[in-house]
């Protein structure tokens, strides 16, 4: 990131290096770990299921006679929404510019490095049409 | 205090003919005077004793009563009357006040816009003017009221047309007003006429006996009140019929457009309510339709449009006065509910917006004595140049829009009270939005002025130029006295509100509920 | 002269942000605007205190105004846990903004806390407006301070939020004209058309379904503390107006239900995390209302603890994104990634936050969600717990899941920045330790029930069946979330603007405006031809029949007037003869 070492608001804030607080736990972005990071949740949603029958709740709701049925809900509830988004974003999305009300996009600096987030160039298209 | 006790004999006889008669008399005199000075401390001093007497005569009134006073000692029928009355006594003490609050302000405002040769003149037509309005307020003579109603307006067509020194745009104003005040006056007087030929009499209360007696009359009657309505909601600016006032408060020299504004639409008002009421009755059907299906109609219409068009202006004068005709749509929903809550509420708001209204175009004048400016976005950073002007203009601001602890929340809320007591609950609504509208209309002046940096000149930021001090003390003795009836200090939203109840009930004939405070 | 115990505390905090803002603005003088930053908050909880420690229904300050009874001061079970919240809030607000040096957030953020604890513990609907209204008027500031692209939501803000406290005032005022004039402000119910009125003006506050766009509008777009201190008060002053208002009303439990289910959607496909949490706050409102709807001492138990609890963690939220907000300058998600590089601290602290939204076993809103969710169960209300229970998982989705990965894991987004200065974290592990001590199973969630101003029996959260099936759901939607990932179905952050209905009047409602205002010239200048040339035509006539010099027809004054005139008069005669006979 050499283009924003002349932004004084952008160099105040940096860092040269990782926090040494932090560097203990950079294995959780490790490769093994994500690939593995799958079991944990799935060991748990069967420890709790096994546990769930043993426990049974207090005010069934009509739905509890499944055993793990909040576990069952919960993936379905949640997979829904995941799914929902493509169509959603297609329906929903318009350009950052889109109302036009001035002064977008965000940072000083894109990660992504896309033209539209420069901001004297949507700047102007985001003024008052 | 009651004035009452110190004022001599002769004048609580004689209180409502000298009420007229002094100002008629010192108008033609103050007109030939040859010096400014002494032309201002005259009318100054002539209002002052109209102000003092009318608060006795107020004070008297509300204390013992009045008789109905004959001119020359002609019995009524015949001879002309006069009569002060609850309904009466609180417009009289506000047009002399006014009168009185605008002359303080006048004698520096006159130097910067009256050419020196009119001044004298000018205060003459303005001395002219109150004797109009006073006039109309305190005769019983049905015709005698158009013969005041045309001096008034005479008198303020001139008075408009002398703002020309200050913008030549007065002069179109003031013919178009002209124009129009002439035709509502003619609407008016054919009205007396068609209410004379079915009567027989001119005596208000003449007339109110022989229409009660004829329940209502034919249709010579109705046609005679349906010209009086038009004719009188030409002068106190009815909704579609407002389009003279605009041009006339926003180019007329500023102290005539405080006083207009707190006064001549009110003294109009007056006599709708006067006509309505006393003379014709609420309980005939016709005058019940156009009461129910106009006045309100209208009120609301009003309310909404001219809120509406006072939004999109950029004059700050013109502002105000679409303002004026919204708020005048508030009074006529008060009437046209027709309770003696809802009277009441309507009476009680005609004096509140008389009060801010002159405290907000005061305001104005200041600023354009200091600056020059009328428009809105020259208003750039005027809490910085003239504090004390834009707090008074603030002060006064937030009692229009109706700020809880100012006179306009007190009235507003007595109107929606009103209205939904009389089963309009709907009205509380526009009443609502109108109030929202009013917030855009004042606050865009406030964020102007409060909000951006005062303009540069020469490269340099414009430095601080306060009023003078005869500026400042009437614009704040309006902007005090709407927060003292907001807050009833010194008990003044008391005096207030028993006054407009007594008027209410004055008007409905009945006993206001829980009169008392 | 001036008796402490008689005054609303509120104003004492109002009092200190007015006399920051009169404050002189040079260097070093922000040091004494902090000290009341973090006095005010402490003294008027102190004060609460004390004036509960008195009597349980504290009533003072009673005014006669007009013919009206105002109660401007009352502390009961119910506004006691709102006084006490919101001066906590406060006080964490003012070490959160401890770095700023802006006169402008300073003093608002006061005049804002003091008006909303003056609000709660008012006692008459005329006090409550008038701090209802006070609360919007002074954190529009706070808006504006989001710089430029803030402007024009601050404006709508206003707008709103102003045009609820009329409605507010309207509704007050029908309701105590329906009750003889008692303006006291206790259950008002939908009996009466002044009561629907002022549920809508809390509806509007506090973010009902299509009422609620101010909220996503300007809460993303204030300045970072803005945020944050916004986040905090406006729409838990409308939850207490509503429990106070309209506890067990049943429209709210499905009103509420919505209100748990529809910001979901919106909050997975938004990029920018402040409105990410917007969303996610107004998901967490619906939990509160559905609360109030359900009514009876579980229910409403449950909902001022999870109001007070919710303060704390969504503030902790809004906070953390705030720290990395003001490090890297965004708040995207397409921007952000793997920052517990850079900010490890503030990355635990946004999990202990995320952890107590999504109710975590230990963590803030386990105890008080449940008691929500088992009153619905009590009552048999399948579809609304059904709804809710979606949200829940929802609620993992967005704040438990996405707000920490993709700012704090995720792909490294290059960024190296430093760690979050010390009085963010300061004010963030205060409020990451209330979140833990707040559910803490042993004597810790006790606390909380002390506040509770309902009398019943316990509620035991930390059961069996409630820890394993709350845990089956969370697990369900990490396993999800994880399988999703692995099969790239889970859709990768983009930027853009994600419309909502406030399309309805930020689009549509502004080109219908423009097109209607444009329609409206043109016609303008057509009648205008027109009518010049028709009158022109009767001129000329007029100056051919009449005047051979011409010059009165040239000086006919502008007819519409007089047209108009006429036309008056026409009515007026028709109104008299149709309605009038």
């Amino acid at each position: 990131m050499s283009k924003d070492s002349a932004n004084p608001e952008v160099q105040e804030h940096a860092a040269e290096d990782i926090h040494p607080a932090a560097k203990p736990f950079l294995f959780l972005v490790g490769s093994t770990f994500k690939r593995n990071f799958l079991w944990i949740p799935l060991v748990g949603i069967l420890i709790t299921t096994i546990l769930g029958v043993m426990h049974p709740l207090k005010h069934p709701a009509p739905w509890d006679v499944i055993p793990g049925s909040w576990a069952v809900f919960g993936f379905l509830a949640y997979s829904f929404i995941v799914f929902m988004a493509r169509p959603l974003f297609k329906l929903l999305s318009r350009d950052e510019s889109y109302y036009g009300e001035g002064g977008l996009p965000d940072p000083y600096v894109s990660a992504e490095g896309h033209s539209e987030t420069n901001p004297e160039t949507s700047d102007k298209s985001g003024d008052k049409s | 205090m009651d004035l009452s006790l110190y004022m001599p004999e002769w004048l609580v006889t004689h209180g409502p003919a000298f009420l007229i008669v002094l100002p008629l008399l010192m108008a033609a005199i103050t007109a030939v005077f040859p010096g400014r000075k002494l032309a201002w401390w005259t009318t100054t001093f002539v209002t002052l004793i109209l102000v003092l007497s009318a608060v006795a005569l107020a004070q008297f009134e509300l204390a013992n009563g009045m008789d109905v006073y004959q001119m020359g000692g002609w019995a009524p029928p015949h001879g002309i009357s006069l009569k002060i009355d609850a309904l009466s006594a609180p417009v009289l003490v506000l047009i002399s006040a006014m009168a009185l609050v605008t002359m303080i302000y006048a004698m520096p405002a006159t130097l910067a816009e009256i050419e020196p040769k009119k001044r004298a003149p000018y205060y003459a037509a303005f001395l002219l003017c109150i004797a109009g309005l006073l006039g109309m307020v305190v005769t019983e003579d049905a015709f005698n009221v158009f013969v005041f109603l045309e001096v008034s307006s005479i008198s303020t067509y001139v008075l408009v047309a002398l703002g020309s020194s200050r913008d030549r745009r007065a002069l179109v104003s003031a013919y178009n007003y002209l124009i129009l005040g002439s035709i509502g006056a003619t609407f008016f007087v054919i009205g007396i006429g068609f209410l004379y030929m079915e009567t027989g009499t001119l005596n208000m209360a003449d007339m109110a006996r022989i229409l009660t007696e004829l329940n209502g009359g034919s249709r010579v009657s109705m046609v005679a009140f349906g010209f009086i309505i038009v004719g009188l909601g030409l002068k106190l600016a009815m909704f579609p019929l407002h389009t003279w006032l605009p041009g006339a408060y926003a180019y007329a020299p500023t102290q005539v457009t405080a006083f207009l504004a707190s006064t001549a639409t009110k003294a109009a008002l007056y006599l709708l309510l006067r006509f309505t009421f006393f003379i014709f009755s609420p309980d005939f059907a016709y005058v019940d339709a156009v009461l129910v299906f106009l006045i309100f109609g209208l009120g609301i219409v009003g309310m909404i449009f001219a809120s509406l068009q006072a939004i999109f202006q950029t004059d700050a004068r013109r502002m105000l006065a679409y303002s004026s005709v919204g708020q005048v749509g508030y009074m006529l929903l008060g009437i046209g509910i027709a309770t003696t809550a809802s009277l009441s509420a309507a009476y009680l708001h005609l004096i509140n917006h008389a009060v801010i209204k002159g405290g907000l175009f005061l305001a104005l004048g200041a600023m354009w004595y200091r600056f020059g400016i009328t428009r809105v976005d020259d208003f750039r950073g005027l809490s910085k140049t003239m504090p004390w002007t834009m707090g008074a203009f603030t002060l006064c601001g937030f009692s229009l829009i109706g700020v809880p602890f100012t006179a306009g929340f007190v009235s507003k809320v007595a109107l929606a009270q009103s209205a939904a007591a009389g089963g309009y609950w709907w009205a509380v609504g526009f009443i609502m939005v109108s109030s929202i509208l009013a917030v855009i209309y004042v606050g865009r002046v406030l964020m102007v002025a409060y909000f951006r940096s005062p303009p540069e000149i020469d490269g340099k930021p414009c430095v601080k130029n306060e009023a003078p001090l005869r500026m400042l003390v009437p614009m704040w003795a309006m902007a005090l006295l709407s927060i003292a009836v907001g807050m009833n200090i010194f008990g003044a939203s008391d005096i207030l509100v028993g006054a407009s109840e007594r008027a209410a009930s004055l008007l409905t004939g009945t006993t206001f509920p829980g009169t008392g405070g | 002269m001036i008796d402490l115990m008689n005054i609303n505390p509120g104003l004492w905090i109002i009092l200190a942000g007015l006399i920051c803002a009169l404050f002189p603005k040079t260097d070093g003088t922000h040091y004494i605007r902090k000290v009341f930053l973090i006095a005010a908050p402490i003294f008027a909880g102190w004060l609460i205190f004390q004036m509960h420690s008195v009597e349980p229904e504290y009533i003072r300050g009673v005014l006669n105004f007009g013919g009206i009874e105002l109660t401007t001061l009352r502390i009961d079970g119910l506004s006691l846990v709102w006084g006490y919240l919101f001066c906590l809030a406060g006080l964490i607000n003012g070490i959160y903004g401890l770095h700023e040096k802006c006169r402008i957030t300073d003093s608002s953020a006061l005049i804002y806390t003091g008006a909303a604890v003056a609000g709660v513990l008012a006692g008459d609907m005329i006090t409550l407006f008038i701090f209802w209204e006070l609360t919007a008027i002074s954190s529009v500031f706070l808006v504006w301070k989001g710089g430029e692209h803030a402007y024009a939501a601050g404006l709508r803000y206003l707008a709103i939020h102003v045009f609820s406290g009329v409605l507010l005032l309207a509704g007050a005022v029908m309701v105590a004209q329906s009750r003889g004039g008692d303006f006291t402000f206790n259950f008002i119910g939908l009996n009466t058309p002044g009561g629907w009125l002022m549920m809508i003006a809390m509806g509007i506050k506090c973010g009902f379904p299509l009422l609620h766009n101010w909220m996503q509008d300007a809460y993303p777009k204030a300045s970072i503390t803005g945020t944050v201190i916004l986040a905090s008060f406006t729409t838990k002053f409308a939850i207490y107006a509503l429990a106070r208002g309209f506890e067990g009303v049943d429209i709210l439990i499905w009103i509420g239900a919505i209100m748990t289910c529809f910001p979901v959607f919106f909050a997975v496909v938004e990029n920018d995390l402040r409105r990410v949490l917007a969303y996610s706050l107004n998901n967490q409102l619906g939990f509160m209302v559905c609360g109030i709807g359900i009514g009876g001492a579980l229910a409403m138990n449950g909902v001022v603890g999870q109001v007070f609890v919710h303060v704390i963690f969504k503030g902790l939220l809004f906070m953390s994104i705030g720290a990395v907000m003001y490090r890297t300058g965004t708040a995207k998600a397409s921007e952000l990634g793997g920052l517990f590089r850079s900010m490890p601290f503030t990355a635990v602290l946004c999990l202990i936050g995320a952890g107590s939204i999504a109710a975590f076993p230990l963590l803030a809103a386990f105890v008080t969600k449940a008691m929500i969710l088992a009153a619905a169960l009590e009552e048999h209300l399948w579809v609304p717990f059904a709804m809710m229970l979606f949200a829940s998982a929802g609620v993992m989705e967005h704040s438990g899941i996405k707000v920490p990965h993709f700012t704090f894991f995720a792909h490294d987004s290059g960024r190296r920045v430093k760690e979050a200065p010390w009085n963010m974290l300061v004010a963030m592990s205060l409020a990451g330790l209330l979140c833990i001590v707040l559910a803490w199973p042993w004597g810790g969630y006790e606390l909380l029930y002390s506040l509770m101003p309902f009398e019943m029996e316990a509620y035991k959260p930390y059961t069996w069946d409630h820890v394993v099936f709350q845990l089956q759901l969370l697990f369900a939607a990490i396993f999800a979330f994880t399988l999703l990932k692995r099969f790239g179905v889970y859709p990768a952050e983009r930027r853009a603007e994600i419309i909502d209905s406030d399309w309805l009047y930020r689009r549509l409602g502004l080109n219908v405006a423009l097109w209607t205002s444009a329609m409206w010239d043109r016609l303008n200048f057509q009648v205008n031809r027109l009518t010049k040339r028709s009158l022109g035509q009767v001129g000329q006539k007029l100056y051919q029949m009449f005047s051979p010099a011409g010059t009165m027809s040239e000086a006919a004054p502008s007819g519409l007037p007089a047209v108009l005139v006429a036309g008056t008069l026409l009515v007026t005669l028709i109104v008299i003869y149709v309605l009038g006979t």
